[in-house]
């Protein structure tokens, strides 16, 4: 049912990202991924099943290595999902198990992000 | 508003009370692994709906079967903000809108039910 999509999948999912590390998973609602992505909601729907399924695409390409965006994303998952979201956690730790500190990789974003990273000593 | 649960490994739909005679559905039963996923969406409530099939439209309130693109909804919703959007796959309906009490719980149970 229903038509095949035509949209650039990598630009809406790009698109949304954006949207997510912008204004996080719960801020960001439906309806600013409608107009971000310049999609219908049913195809929205229809392409990734919900906000989390979108959500999830974006965190599955992520870049590597991350980009400074990439590791925002990674943020907004560890903080928001990946508490209560058994598949969103094991993407989070896959990804910072390829940092040889993952603490200080997320702790510096966190930082930096907040304009609170203390320049060299 | 809506009853939904997950027991089974199904989703069961009860439209409650008044919107049960008005949506001329008793109940939804969704075997969990044709659903894709969950959302909490109060903005779909002023989403085109399409063709009404039986069911009911007054001001702020959808229930029933509507048709659009070739694809079949099921409306149940009546408070605003309180929408929860179910995507299903292989169903005589391909996505359902549900008011409901309490949204963002219901949207995680469902998502953490959905097989992948």
């Amino acid at each position: 049912m229903g038509r095949t999509p035509t949209f650039d999948r990598t630009e809406v999912v790009r698109a949304a990202a954006a949207a997510f590390l912008d204004t996080g998973y719960e801020g960001t609602s439906v309806d600013d991924l409608v107009r971000c992505t310049g999609l219908h909601r049913g195809s929205l729907y229809q392409a990734f099943g919900s906000k989390r399924g979108l959500f999830v695409t974006a965190l599955r390409e992520l870049d590597h290595p991350p980009t400074p965006a990439a590791l925002d994303l990674l943020l907004v998952a560890t903080l928001e999902l990946a508490p209560r979201d058994d598949e969103v956690r094991g993407l989070v730790a896959d990804v910072l198990a390829r940092f040889d500190d993952p603490a200080t990789v997320l702790g510096g974003r966190l930082l930096a992000r907040a304009h609170l990273e203390k320049g060299p000593q | 508003m809506n009853t939904v649960t997950l027991t089974d490994g199904i989703l069961r739909v009860e439209p409650r009370g008044l919107d049960n005679p008005w949506s001329f559905t008793r109940r939804l039963e969704i075997p969990l692994a044709h659903v894709r996923g969950a959302t909490f969406d109060p903005g779909a409530n002023a989403e085109p709906k399409g063709f009404r099939r039986p069911g009911l439209h007054l001001p702020g309130k959808w229930a029933g079967t509507f048709s659009r693109g070739g694809a079949l909804s099921f409306w149940n919703v009546s408070t605003p903000g309180r929408t929860v959007v179910v995507e299903l796959t292989g169903e005589r309906y391909q996505r359902l809108f549900l008011s409901v009490a309490e949204p963002r719980p219901l949207v995680d149970a469902i998502n953490a039910a959905v097989p992948r």
